[in-house]
């Protein structure tokens, strides 16, 4: 037992202090590029790494927060050829509103729709559901890259081209969604939904009454797989947005690299931008987090 | 008496539309945004089709599938894309098993910290991530090269992204890396909800660790094992941002995958029939891939 | 709740931002839209410039545009493109037919490439005789289409150079090989100079960027000028970078130790590493770069630690063949959107800005040379007048042979496929025979 208990901790050391060196290398990209971005041109220039900045400055945010300016939003009004126009501001806060606007519409959209369709295809015996279900099984893991070409012709024919509409609907329509929750639908006893017929309850009403009480730890789980996916989904950003004033964050940065590969600063001040305040939301938020990602887990 | 077929009908006519219904909203979008452009997707497939303005599209019937299997650099794409995805998920699944089983017992605090630790790169975002290992790898002055030679593992610069026999290996670790997060947070709570009687009972019974492990735990996370495998899987099929933003493909196609191929066949060479016709064995594969998994969650 | 909490929380995170950013001007202002009725006249159009020089700079282009709509009304909505990524920008807009209304970048996008495939309008009318008597030849001849359309209206060009560390030379002892006086070395200086900076140095001193996307000029140039050899055949209907020449540039270049090839890096990764003294030298250097001070702002014509920085041509072989350095011609077509109101607005600010006493601001904005030989823009400035002497080595403007955007992808990959082989002759002449292969396919 002695023995044991010495075997155990000599492996509790080792696996400690492996853990501790993966857990620096995965905190090391955040660290590099928060310190990278308040560090001088000849620092971050120096070709022995300076581990630890020695001289904080703001000129990498500023040339950031002037290189490029938008109005500050955009409004359409309806039904005429008139918008209005925010004031002008830097542009990298622009997108930095229209990557929120974007994970939170296709979040609100994605948690609506895929609720109510892995309900039906669990609990509501229809015709047709079994072909549905394979062909959303099947269209899961498909890379978009995949129908880009259709997929840019289609959004030009509805008029949505360059506009951030152009990558919630495609977001929306990933069907992983709607596979989550049907997994997690199938869980709910068919006592209650038969229960709340018999109180002649309408089906509308049994979905918002009885369902969704049931399975909101799960629409938790998928609201922030799709606020994450939707806010660093890159491609389909790359390929249907192309104003200034319509970019993404991730977009604008990856734009800002190419156009400034020599200002190393610059790009990690927009790098900053681009990470900081998801990861401060998900400080914050980390417990409910967890929580719902581990919910969505119950079922494979 | 006579009554209940007509009941039973009613009641399935019920079951019909209240299904079509609730699947309406989330149907549009599916079918909408990726079963058209997909249908749209095998159809162009047939056709030479390219950016040209001159020159009308002209069927080929299975021409462009006959030019991919002679087409070297489809194959080495092709190659590329199953050694990620055959690395990555196993690597995922490991790696993040490990971490958890290392971590779950530990105090709260200093679990959570090790659990949004191994979060970050996940919410960083994949261009942010990649702006600091293109640094990393730098061949001049990266803090690869840096840290390897210091520990006098390798004594001249390596070019890691630039060099055919490490650039795959490269992304495959940027992967990982954003790619960990949330099977360790399925893990670690899938560990902490296995009955601890059951674990008790068999140490009990004289069972060493890793008995206990294999024979009580790993059965229990099961579940959990199959649902990080499918969103591993899916995860792996999104790496274009990476290979974009750090290699284009190369050097010399070595990480080439299907997925920025299609892209690039489209873009950099104008073939948008050829570049269909990837997608659509890209699809069949995946398809191939998800029933397979499938199969395998059903067994279980 | 928790939702609803994390968006407020985003929100007043993001305001809190746009207060601190300090640029905060004006308040809400209402503005027509984009949309103009087919038949009035355009009220506005849309200009997506490559960054050439400070065209690439919203502040300086602005205050052209705002100069052009004081003058015509017409409001212009200009979006800054990349060499990373601009190609794909332009094809998948085109793709989705919503195309700007004015591209300005060189002939070989506008007329090889999107003039090719049918996208441009032809811009014969609003060239004159008079017109085509004050621009220079060499560079009106390269926006002409094989069809006799013009697909581009040039405004500025310049010869594409190296640029040196002359500190670092001098510390090698390698500035003996340089021509200060001419900016010319011959291929023996070149070699030699390369050798003593490694010696002195260690390491790579010079890249062969093959990372792809940009700075094509450079390596062409460097590759081309060694041995004599060429890219294309006179007619421009053939790529003959096979040729034997080309084969020996690559072979000395692949056996240079100072020399790498470097997939992990494109043209201005190369300028990064060559501000930040890693590289003793830089392919892909011009004039604009030359006028530009680095981010660390020690100063144009310097490194970020100070040290001087000179142009050179590309070495060749002596008493051969004078050196033919890459021309670079930069100009604005039209897209066919099927908006004549629009074509007609764009051919406005084309005069505009190429045929106006406004082109002399265009220009110098650019950083570049006039194409308009009546426009005297640098007579004041030491600098250009030093450059000019490169101008006369300019060599032919082949970057129009049919096939362009797959000939320059296919360069990139041959370049790769050289590096990553053993070097020896077979293996560089498999693979550039590949490449050039792959490249006549499309032309």
């Amino acid at each position: 037992m002695n023995t044991g208990v010495k075997r155990v901790t000599a492996y509790k050391v080792v696996s400690v202090i492996l853990l501790i060196l993966f857990a620096i290398l995965f905190a090391f990209p955040l660290y590099w590029i928060i310190t990278g971005a308040l560090k001088t041109p000849a620092a971050i220039n120096a070709t022995t790494p300076e581990w630890i900045p020695h001289e904080f400055t703001l000129r990498n945010f500023q040339v950031l927060f002037t290189k490029r300016s938008a109005p500050l939003y955009e409004l359409p009004i309806p039904f005429t050829k008139l918008k209005v126009l925010g004031a002008t501001a830097p542009a990298a806060i622009r997108w930095l509103l229209n990557t929120v606007f974007m994970a939170v519409m296709a979040m609100l959209l994605t948690c609506v729709t895929a609720a109510a369709a892995g309900y039906a295809l669990a609990k509501k015996r229809f015709r047709g559901r079994y072909v549905i279900f394979s062909l959303i099984v099947a269209a899961m893991a498909l890379p978009k890259q995949v129908i880009l070409i259709p997929l840019i012709r289609e959004i030009s024919a509805l008029g949505l081209y360059d506009n951030i509409w152009a990558v919630i609907f495609p977001t929306v329509g990933w069907p992983f969604g709607v596979f989550l929750m049907k997994q997690f639908s199938e869980g709910i006893p068919g006592e209650m939904l038969e229960a709340a017929r018999i109180d002649g309850a309408s089906e509308l009403r049994t979905f918002t009454s009885v369902v969704v009480p049931i399975i909101k730890p799960g629409i938790g789980a998928l609201a922030i797989f799709t606020f994450i996916n939707s806010w660093n989904d890159y491609f389909m950003q790359l390929i249907m947005l192309t104003s200034n004033s319509n970019l993404t964050i991730s977009l604008g940065i990856a734009t800002m690299q190419a156009e400034n590969s020599t200002d190393y600063g610059l790009i990690m001040a927009g790098a900053a931008l681009a990470s900081v305040p998801i990861i401060i939301v998900f400080l914050i938020f980390q417990k409910y987090f967890t929580q719902g990602i581990t919910m969505g887990a119950v079922k494979g | 008496m006579a009554n209940q077929p007509s009941m039973s009908r009613a009641l399935a006519r019920r079951e019909n539309i209240a299904g079509y219904l609730f699947m309406l909203p989330s149907l549009v979008f599916f079918i909408g945004f990726v079963v058209i452009p997909m249908a749209l997707c095998v159809y162009t497939s047939f056709f030479d089709a390219g950016m040209d303005r001159n020159t009308p599209d002209v069927f080929v019937g299975f021409a462009n599938y006959a030019e991919l299997w002679k087409d070297a650099v489809f194959l080495k794409a092709l190659k590329n894309t199953f050694i990620i995805v055959f690395v990555s998920v196993p690597v995922v699944c490991v790696f993040s098993l490990w971490v958890a089983s290392a971590i779950y017992r530990m105090k709260e605090s200093i679990m959570s910290l090790f659990r949004i630790i191994f979060y970050l790169p996940v919410v960083t975002g994949s261009v942010a991530v990649t702006v600091v290992w293109k640094w990393i790898y730098n061949n001049y002055y990266g803090v690869l090269n840096y840290v390897l030679k210091g520990a006098g593992v390798i004594d001249r610069n390596i070019n890691w992204l630039g060099d055919q026999r490490f650039a795959l290996w490269g992304i495959i670790i940027i992967l990982l890396t954003t790619s960990v997060g949330q099977p360790i947070v399925l893990y670690v709570s899938a560990l902490g909800n296995v009955d601890a009687t059951l674990v008790e009972a068999a140490e009990v019974d004289g069972a060493t660790d890793m008995q206990t492990f294999w024979k009580v735990r790993w059965p229990l996370i099961m579940p959990t094992t199959l649902y990080i495998l499918v969103i591993t899987t899916i995860n792996s099929f999104q790496c274009f941002a990476l290979i974009q933003l750090l290699t284009s493909g190369g050097p010399n196609y070595a990480t080439e995958t299907v997925m920025y191929y299609i892209y690039y066949a489209a873009f950099k060479l104008y073939r948008f029939g050829y570049g269909n016709a990837m997608g659509v064995i890209l699809a069949i594969f995946i398809g191939l891939l998800s029933a397979l998994q499938f199969r395998l969650a059903k067994e279980k | 709740m928790k939702k609803f909490l994390a968006i407020a929380l985003a929100l007043v995170m993001v305001l809190g931002l746009a207060a601190c950013g300090g640029t905060v001007t004006s308040t809400e202002d209402a503005a027509p839209s984009a949309n103009d009725a087919a038949d009035g006249a355009a009220t506005s159009i849309t200009l997506w410039t490559y960054p050439i020089g400070g065209w690439g700079d919203e502040a300086t282009v602005k205050s052209l545009t705002d100069a052009f709509t004081a003058e015509t009304g017409i409001a212009v909505t200009v979006e800054y493109l990349t060499y990373a990524d601009g190609d794909d920008k332009v094809n998948t807009a085109l793709t989705a037919g919503q195309g700007p209304d004015l591209i300005m970048e060189g002939p070989e996008r506008l007329v090889a490439n999107w003039g090719a495939t049918g996208y441009m309008v032809d811009l014969s009318d609003i060239i004159s005789p008079d017109d085509i008597s004050e621009l220079n030849v060499a560079a009106m001849e390269a926006c002409y289409a094989p069809t006799g359309e013009v697909y581009e209206y040039p405004l500025v060009m310049t010869a594409h150079c190296m640029g040196v560390n002359l500190d670092a030379f001098k510390e090698a002892g390698a500035d003996q090989y340089l021509d200060l006086e001419n900016h010319t070395w011959t291929t023996e200086q070149f070699i030699a100079a390369v050798n003593a900076l490694e010696e002195h140095f260690g390491g790579a001193v010079g890249a062969v960027f093959c990372g792809g996307q940009g700075g094509d000029q450079g390596t062409r140039a460097l590759v081309n000028n060694l041995y004599e050899g060429a890219f294309t055949d006179p007619d421009h209907t053939e790529y003959t970078w096979d040729s034997e020449e080309n084969i020996k540039a690559l072979k000395t270049l692949y056996d240079l130790k100072g020399i790498e090839f470097n997939p992990a890096i494109a043209g201005g990764d190369e300028i990064a590493l060559f501000y930040n003294e890693t590289l003793k030298m830089a392919f892909c250097w011009n004039i604009a770069q030359q006028l530009n001070p680095n981010s660390a702002d020690t100063g144009a014509g310097k490194t970020i630690n100070g040290s001087e920085i000179v142009f050179m041509a590309f070495p060749c072989e002596d008493n051969i063949r004078p050196v033919q350095l890459q021309g670079g011609i930069w100009g604005f077509g039209i897209f066919d959107n099927g908006n004549q109101a629009k074509i007609d607005a764009a051919k406005q600010f084309i005069q505009f800005m190429c045929d106006s006493e406004h082109t002399i601001d265009a220009v110098r904005a650019a950083n570049f040379f006039p194409v308009r030989t009546t426009v005297n823009a640098w007579s004041d400035n030491e600098i250009m007048q030093e450059y000019n002497k490169l101008m006369p080595m300019l060599g032919d403007y082949y970057q129009v042979t049919p096939g362009w955007a797959q000939a320059r992808t296919a360069w990139w990959n041959m370049l790769q496929q050289v590096g990553q082989s053993d070097g020896s002759e077979a293996a560089i002449k498999a693979a550039v025979e590949q490449f050039c292969a792959e490249a006549n396919a499309g032309a």
